[in-house]
């Protein structure tokens, strides 16, 4: 067994993956949540098959996005000429489409569990468009936030992907996955363990911010 | 207003004119299903006809959007309050139309104390008993001042007591009568008691627009007088003299002379139980119950009537034969049978 990783490697390991799954993650979110109410709350033609399409996207074999991800950023595919393979940004474009179907469905289904009535209690109040999906996302806050916590998991947890479209290059695209699994290859267990516990505190220590805003949000609502 | 609502192609409702003066109370009366709650969201501009139009002074609710929704309040059924404190989602409207801090403050404390609910205003809205969520429901859609206040059986899923005590209170907060109201019950008493002019709804259509006193003493026709509470709504015939025959046997009862087929309205009231072989309907007592301050009887008079008598009158025993004799001024006769329908 060799030495464990020095603490600035292990600190170079943290923040991008951090970097990487928590921007990831943001997108998500922000591509998500809209996309997830919009389907919990319309009436389209259509609204069935997307939903249906992004339950499906919420069980997505992530080896398999990696796969496409990495054949349509490579230098030879559709979009090689924006540089994006073997690259952070990459990396959280492929990461972006794991967690946000699970946003999406959990918003979707979050919004559809909201009382019926609701919305058009709220249009009868008095409230314009952007009023009424603010307080629809307040009244579902806690499995919203849920829905965050659920993209980040799997975005943070995920190895296939980003090594397929990151390449684990050390210094530029390696992240804790990555390295964890290339030390186990190596048969190098020592430092797989350190990164193996460092990146269950880096997810303990962001669920563990989200979880108190859940809970403070559900004490509040109890009271 | 003149509108038409389907949803899904089936039809919800179809009214051909319907006019609401401001500072009015209208009451609209139908059975479950009868499209009482749709003709409700059309005038509360929740939902927009299929045909036709409805305007709130010179505004189509089609073009008026969340402006003209601000100058009504819409208080639905079941009440939906948010999961926050009492205080804010009696705020919540206020918030939308605007109104600074103090002001949303003041109004909501007002409507709240109106309807004798200042001490909730800290409780979180989920944690209310029925009755004291429609009191904020109804407190909520007061406190932003509408120009018109929409109710949907707002006392519905309330035991009696509580009922009573929370149409007491809405008429504490309306006495002023500043705001124009639309009450929608399934309840003649409800709508009888609140409104000034009562509109009848049938199958989706308008069937009777009245003030209560007509409405009582001149129903439509025979589903409107099953609607407001005859007891009693029986096929009669009308001879060439135009007196009203039931069974065959004259009522005391009088129409226009023509030899014509009609229906007869009773009040359980006008009926009046005499010796056998007295001048009236023969009947045989069928079943006597008690109600509420009265005896309850089912007679046989050829067909099933109702008769209600005073607690203090000692009841006939149930298969007596006795004569009735009607009180012509609680009977209606309208023009034919049919069954109030249930959209």
């Amino acid at each position: 067994m060799s030495a464990p990783p020095g603490a600035a490697l292990v600190w170079e390991l943290v923040g991008r993956t951090a970097a990487v799954s928590l921007s990831a993650t943001a997108i998500a979110m922000l591509i998500g949540v809209p996309a997830g109410t919009a389907l919990g709350l319309l009436r389209f033609r259509g609204r069935r098959a997307a939903a249906t399409a992004v339950n499906t996207g919420m069980a997505l074999p992530t080896v398999v996005v990696g796969l496409v991800v990495a054949l349509v950023l490579f230098r030879s595919g559709p979009l090689g000429s924006l540089d994006l393979i073997y690259t952070v940004r990459g990396m959280i474009i492929a990461q972006v489409l794991i967690a946000a179907p699970l946003i999406t469905g959990i918003t979707m289904a979050a919004i559809q569990a909201l009382p019926e009535e609701l919305p058009d209690q709220l249009r009868a109040l008095g409230a314009n468009r952007r009023q009424l999906v603010t307080r629809l996302w307040l009244e579902a806050r806690l499995p919203l936030l849920a829905a965050v916590m659920a993209g980040f998991g799997h975005a943070v947890s995920e190895v296939g992907a980003v090594t397929m479209v990151g390449g684990n290059i050390h210094g530029q695209t390696q992240v804790l996955t990555t390295a964890i699994v290339e030390d186990v290859g190596k048969g190098d267990f020592r430092p797989a363990l350190v990164y193996g516990a460092v990146l269950l505190a880096l997810a303990f220590a962001v669920n563990a911010v989200l979880t108190s805003v859940q809970q403070r949000g559900a004490a509040w609502a109890r009271s | 207003m003149g509108a038409v609502l389907n949803v899904a192609g089936v039809r919800h409702c179809r009214v051909e004119r319907l006019h609401v003066a401001a500072g009015e109370r209208l009451g609209l009366l139908g059975l479950n299903g009868a499209g009482k709650t749709s003709l409700l969201r059309l005038l509360a501009a929740i939902d927009q006809p299929t045909v036709g139009e409805v305007r709130v002074d010179d505004v189509s609710t089609s073009h008026g959007g969340p402006a003209l929704r601000r100058r009504l309040a819409y208080a639905p059924q079941r009440p939906v309050l948010l999961s926050t404190t009492v205080r804010h989602n009696v705020e919540l409207p206020l918030r939308y139309r605007r109104a600074p801090k103090a002001t949303r403050h003041t109004l909501a404390a007002a409507a709240l104390t109106r309807l004798g609910a200042e001490h909730l205003a800290d409780r979180h809205a989920h944690s209310l008993s029925g009755g004291e969520a429609q009191r904020v429901s109804l407190a909520r859609a007061l406190a932003c001042q509408p120009d018109a206040l929409l109710l949907d059986e707002p006392a519905a899923g309330l035991d009696t007591p509580t009922r009573a005590a929370f149409f007491a209170d809405v008429e504490h907060a309306l006495a002023d009568r500043a705001t124009t109201v639309v009450l929608v019950s399934h309840r003649a008493e409800e709508v009888l008691a609140l409104a000034d002019r009562v509109a009848v709804l049938v199958a989706g259509e308008l069937r009777q627009v009245a003030p209560p006193t007509d409405l009582v003493t001149r129903p439509a026709d025979a589903a409107v007088a099953h609607l407001v509470g005859y007891e009693n709504v029986v096929s009669a015939r009308i001879d060439e003299a135009g007196s009203v025959l039931v069974a065959g046997h004259p009522t005391g009862v009088t129409a226009p002379p023509g030899r014509r087929p009609a229906t007869l309205a009773i009040w359980a009231t006008a009926i009046h139980l005499r010796d056998p072989g007295d001048r009236g309907l023969p009947a045989t007592v069928v079943r006597v119950t008690t109600g509420p301050g009265r005896h309850e009887l089912t007679l046989d008079a050829g067909l099933p009537l109702r008769a209600h008598l005073p607690l203090a009158a000692p009841p006939p025993d149930a298969g007596t034969e006795v004569s009735i004799e009607l009180d012509p001024a609680l009977a209606a006769v309208v023009e034919s049978l049919g069954e109030p329908g249930t959209g």
